[in-house]
């Protein structure tokens, strides 16, 4: 498979008070098209660094991040803002849904961004949220929607603007393990049957296992494991 | 994001927000309103000032007098014109410098084919004020009757005679009456006196005009006629400061009558007094310009020919002067409350932004530009101007009639004419509106900076 994603040498350092916290420091990493690749780590061994630098919410220090060719250290706040809106779509640990917005309406406010026609949206959000199972709930708002529901939305979110990548960051921490296991299956669905390459951030080993075709292990910014794994 | 998109996610994001936007756009056209309702003072107020100038047809008038030394300040302020450093100079004594324009006092009807010449100028005419005794009745009453051009028929206080019609010809023996003389002769029903006749005592017109009658003060007496003068109009007093043209007396005849009386006076007037005789056939000559801009060229065209000439044309622009400085006094007591109410905008804008702090890092993380963020809040911020400014307008108008009714009822309490204090033209309306929009993006235009800057990681961890 094309190389989708690639770093090297990815530094990412913040400044607390007078000293440096290296969250990221010299990642390099290939990932391919149409891979599912879990980062595994503890609290605060960079993984979510990673996925923000790579969902282009954030900017490397040093390094580079290729994706499709072209290096996200480069790019203007304009660029990077078209990155998310065309390359890449996020599910969040705690979901992130506007609250003041119907489950479709949280849908086409991500075309609207894109400049999607109004009918169009519509139509695409409906059939959307029935794809992940919500077809009957559309017009509620998060916090008439369970956990798992909101989560379905926010998967639904990703998927509107047709992105090549999805991004997830914990998906299932704040969920129980029934609707962890639905949420997942549907992600598995996407990647196996859409061919969507996918890049969950955990820190499960169990449930990195048990979706992902690569497992990625960082530890204070470095990766120090990686292992494919024939799960299905 | 097309325009129309951001309209209306802008539109919801306030609807959700019902109290907080009603509260702050309540604000603004509070604002608005009292800035509306300043402006609207000053412009009504103005209206209200110029509308009585052009009325009392002053405003395209000037009156010409002989240009030699008369006494009082009337002389000084009429041969100066224009106040200023001249004018010092030119009063007093000191008037008649080696190279002043001869002065002329010939007020007769050449010199008003003469001034007709002048360039601008639309009529001539003299300031007629014939000596009668009118008689209605067994009362009788010894007055001066105002000589009114036919040409006056539409114009100034002419332009609606409130009982009756204008004269019917130059000649006819008819006479218009000030409401307040129709009250004098009848108090119970002054329009009852259209159609029926005022009976005018004056010289007779005709021979004694050319041959003084020989006699004396008793032949001279004995040629004074008792004319019946038809009553075809009544009119409401409409004067301005200076008795100009069209400036309503108590009794008006005909132009033509009135000279006529006048002429026959005179010959009676110089068999008596015969040293009296010279060529001034009028005291005061009207000249009515064709447009007011024309007024201080031809009145200064007038004064080079050596006659005094006046026009309310300085006074007026006095005035204007004195409106503009009230606009402005009044226009800044308004902009306090709108500083106020846009201050309120951009709290209300920086509340929000943190309390959506989070929503903001959602936009951005799922393809959000800084751009769209910056003018979703800047639409939010105008529309709330928009709004604050249309009610602000109609708040303004409400309060302005009501301003308006109370000060009219004292006005009237205290005699004088009710007007429209308030004038709220459509250029006012839009301004407010238009003004209340910028003031809203000015105030907007921060908090909206502040939310496109806003680190997306930081938003969404934010709670």
């Amino acid at each position: 498979m094309p190389t989708l994603l690639d770093t090297e040498n990815l530094k990412k350092h913040y400044q607390m008070g007078s000293s440096t916290v290296r969250a990221l420091d010299g990642v390099s990493l290939t990932i391919d098209q149409g891979e599912f690749v879990a980062l595994l780590g503890t609290s605060g061994s960079g993984k979510s660094t990673l996925l923000n630098l790579i969902a282009g919410l954030d900017r490397p220090t040093e390094g580079s991040l290729r994706i499709f060719g072209r290096d996200l250290a480069q790019m203007s706040s304009a660029e990077l803002s078209l990155h998310r809106r065309q390359n890449v779509g996020i599910i969040f640990q705690s979901f992130n849904l506007v609250p003041t917005m119907t489950a479709r309406e949280n849908i086409t406010l991500a075309m609207m961004f894109a400049g999607v026609a109004r009918a169009e949206r519509d139509a695409s959000a409906g059939s959307l949220l029935e794809s992940v199972g919500l077809g009957g709930r559309q017009d509620h708002r998060p916090r008439e929607l369970s956990g798992g529901e909101q989560q379905r939305v926010a998967i639904a979110r990703a998927l509107s603007n047709k992105p090549h990548l999805l991004l997830a960051d914990e998906p299932t921490g704040n969920l129980d393990s029934h609707t962890s296991r639905d949420i997942m299956a549907i992600l598995k669905d996407l990647n196996q049957r859409e061919g969507k390459t996918i890049v969950m951030v955990t820190h499960d080993a169990t449930l990195a296992g048990a979706y992902a075709n690569r497992t990625i292990t960082l530890l204070d910014g470095v990766v120090v494991n990686q292992q494919s794994s024939s799960a299905v | 994001m097309t325009f129309r998109d951001t309209l209306s996610l802008a539109l919801r994001n306030l609807g959700e927000a019902k109290l907080r936007t009603s509260l702050t756009t309540l604000g603004v056209s509070i604002g608005i309103a009292s800035l509306a309702g300043m402006v609207s003072l000053g412009v009504g107020l103005q209206d209200q000032f110029v509308s009585r100038f052009t009325k009392s047809g002053l405003f395209d008038t000037i009156t010409v007098t002989p240009g030699q030394d008369m006494p009082g300040g009337l002389a000084t302020l009429a041969r100066g014109g224009r106040r200023g450093f001249g004018t010092r100079r030119r009063a007093g004594p000191a008037a008649v410098s080696p190279d002043a324009t001869p002065l002329r006092s010939d007020l007769n009807d050449n010199t008003i084919k003469e001034l007709t010449a002048i360039d601008g100028v639309k009529e001539v005419y003299p300031n007629v004020r014939a000596p009668v005794e009118a008689k209605f009745g067994s009362d009788s009453e010894g007055m001066l009757a105002a000589g009114v051009p036919m040409s006056a028929r539409d114009e100034g206080a002419f332009q609606s005679i409130t009982f009756g019609r204008f004269f019917s010809d130059d000649g006819a023996a008819e006479c218009l009456l000030s409401l307040e003389m129709a009250k004098r002769i009848d108090e119970a029903n002054p329009q009852g006196l259209l159609g029926k006749d005022l009976v005018l005592v004056h010289a007779a017109p005709g021979s004694p005009s050319t041959q003084p009658p020989a006699g004396g003060p008793a032949a001279a007496m004995a040629s004074r006629v008792d004319v019946p003068y038809r009553i075809v109009g009544i009119l409401e007093r409409e004067t301005g400061p200076f008795g100009g043209t069209a400036a309503v007396s108590g009794l008006m005849i005909p132009l033509g009558r009135a000279k006529a009386i006048v002429a026959a006076t005179r010959a009676l007037t110089q068999a008596l007094v015969p040293e009296r005789a010279n060529d001034r056939a009028y005291n005061t000559v009207i000249v009515k310009v064709k447009h007011p801009q024309f007024t201080q060229d031809v009145e200064d065209q007038i004064k080079k020919r050596g006659f005094s000439a006046f026009s309310l044309n300085d006074a007026l622009q006095g005035a204007k002067r004195g409106f503009i400085i009230l606009d402005i006094v009044l226009t800044l007591i308004g902009s306090i409350a709108l500083t106020v109410s846009s201050l309120g905008i951009m709290n209300t804008m920086v509340m929000s932004i943190l309390e959506r702090t989070r929503e903001i890092g959602i936009m951005k993380a799922i393809g959000g530009s800084d751009g769209d963020i910056r003018r979703i809040f800047l639409i939010e911020a105008s529309a709330i101007g928009f709004f604050g400014g249309v009610t602000g307008v109609v708040l303004g108008w409400i309060v302005g009639r009501i301003i308006n009714f109370g000060a009219n009822v004292y006005i009237r309490n205290q005699g004088g004419t009710a007007g429209n204090l308030f004038s709220l033209p459509i250029w006012l309306i839009g301004g407010a509106i238009g003004f209340s929009v910028a003031i809203s993006l000015i105030a907007g235009s921060y908090p909206a900076a502040r939310a496109a800057r806003l680190d997306p990681i930081r938003a969404l961890r934010h709670d």
